[in-house]
């Protein structure tokens, strides 16, 4: 990947982690368009489109709710979806399905690393607030302007040291773990589907599960099943 | 006061497009209040010139305390105790508006918004990605989450501003109790179809001629598999989020990928 490469995968993980929280919560952060997105800017999207579907599954488990910790997917998947764009570059179509797993496995980690980076700018954020209390106390609007506009920059370095870290040492872990793959591809393939469709399931389950919606959700899986059968 | 209208007052714009960025100071301490204030404090500048800018300094300092409710549904809030503000109504009178709305606010837009319309929007994307739809899929996923995105934080403004301390009424808003009643079937049926659509997508290399020999094999495989991720999920409770569970599994996964012969 070159430097301007990268330099354009990081600005696309700003835009997509200060999404999730600060500004505007578009939804630009879910890994269906982080990785798409990714891919695209190395000329490869539908490899990003698979993995961030794949991710997008998982996240159905995330919800944002206020002072809850979850896992930011944003810029691990638009790092992800470059990293497979490359390796799709690089003519690594037939290591394809073990490089997905390494991939979403470091993505998967690095979501969790990112989760925690958020409850790290919430206290920056709690202590730049106690040191404005007192311009605060006196209604002083500049000082609302400046605790935004920190918080702000605040989230805008925290994305881009999420991106990078999925990008650079996120990258070489992804390549190591599957270029020692020996087991066949097929093996991750199941293993990587079973995962996503296992949390989306259990997801699923937990949020439409009871009531009215259970109904809902048995007639959702019928279509998708007789569908599935008819398009295959 | 005057105000008839929410667009007779200058700061409209501003505020309008200050509600985008209501949780850019987002803390433990007082959760959406910097954001609060800093997106109403628009509304509230005809104050700078009362009291020699008394009452303007006294509401922004008000209004920066604790507030937490949905982000979206927050400008409904914003919209009311602006209006408060302006008409001058005791201050703990306005403090008592703020707490009460906190509850009401944050459960409706949890509902109607991450259990609800996020879930139904992301799983009709994944839908049309698993149709061929490819990039599309992900532009129709985004627009329509917008549409309701931005139409709840306009609406809100706007129903919080014509209420005042009366806002209780505009929560009562028969379309709002309609998408209640509707939007949580609809993101259990689109959730539901979207899973074996995309196994089956995915089991086939999305189009990406990966290797897809033997693929209905993979395609029971994994479904086994996921249906025995769910149960163990579920047997485990609490205890671990799917996605933990998620991680340790495809990790021992990778290991065993490497240590096999």
């Amino acid at each position: 990947m070159s430097p301007g490469e990268i330099a354009g995968v990081t600005a696309l993980g700003v835009v997509v982690g200060v999404d999730l929280v600060t500004v505007p919560q578009a939804m630009t952060s879910r890994p269906l368009v982080a990785a798409f997105a990714g891919g695209w800017i190395l000329g490869h999207p539908m490899i990003g489109l698979l993995a961030g579907a794949l991710m997008e599954l998982f996240a159905l488990e995330t919800l944002p709710i206020g002072a809850a910790r979850y896992p930011d997917w944003g810029p691990p998947a638009a790092a992800a979806g470059a990293l497979l764009a490359d390796g799709v570059r690089a003519g690594g179509g037939e290591g394809a399905w073990p490089g997905l797993l390494a991939t979403v496995l470091v993505a998967a980690l690095a979501a969790w690393l990112g989760g925690w980076s958020l409850d790290l700018i919430r206290r920056a954020n709690g202590a730049a607030i106690g040191r404005y209390a007192e311009r605060l106390e006196r209604g002083d609007p500049r000082a609302l302007v400046a605790l935004q506009a920190g918080g702000f920059a605040r989230d805008v370095l925290r994305a881009a040291a999420l991106t990078l870290v999925m990008l650079v040492p996120g990258g070489l872990v992804a390549r190591a773990l599957a270029a020692r793959w020996r087991a066949p591809a097929g093996l991750a393939e199941d293993a990587l589907l079973a995962a996503a469709l296992g949390v989306a399931a259990w997801s699923a389950w937990r949020l439409f599960g009871r009531g009215r919606t259970a109904r809902w959700l048995a007639a959702g899986l019928a279509v998708g099943c007789a569908g599935a059968l008819l398009w295959a | 006061m005057g105000l008839s209208g929410l667009r007779a007052v200058p700061g409209f714009a501003f505020t309008t497009a200050r509600l985008f960025g209501l949780q850019s100071a987002w803390s433990y301490e007082r959760m959406l209040g910097i954001g609060f204030a800093h997106a109403m404090e628009p509304l509230l500048r005809p104050l700078r010139g009362v009291d020699g800018g008394a009452r303007y300094r006294g509401a922004l300092a008000r209004e920066s305390l604790f507030f937490n409710a949905h982000p979206y549904v927050t400008s409904v809030a914003i919209g009311a105790a602006a209006r408060a503000e302006l008409d001058g109504e005791a201050p703990e009178k306005i403090a008592r508006l703020r707490q009460a709305l906190c509850g009401p606010l944050g459960a409706l837009g949890d509902r109607l918004v991450w259990a609800g319309w996020l879930p139904a929007c992301s799983a009709f994307g994944l839908i049309l990605v698993a149709l061929g739809a490819g990039g599309w899929g992900v532009a129709v996923f985004l627009v329509l989450y917008n549409v309701v995105h931005v139409a709840l934080r306009l609406w809100g403004l706007r129903a919080g501003w014509r209420a005042g301390m009366r806002v209780a009424a505009a929560l009562a808003n028969p379309v709002l109790h309609r998408g209640l009643e509707v939007v949580g079937p609809l993101a259990a049926l689109a959730v539901g179809c979207a899973m074996p659509l995309v196994l089956v997508w995915a089991a086939h290399g999305a189009g990406l001629h990966l290797p897809w020999w033997l693929t209905w094999r993979h395609v029971v495989a994994a479904g086994a598999g996921a249906a025995a991720f769910a149960l163990l999920a579920a047997r485990l409770g609490t205890r671990f989020t799917g996605l933990t569970l998620a991680t340790l599994v495809l990790g021992v996964v990778a290991v065993g990928g490497m240590l096999w012969r």
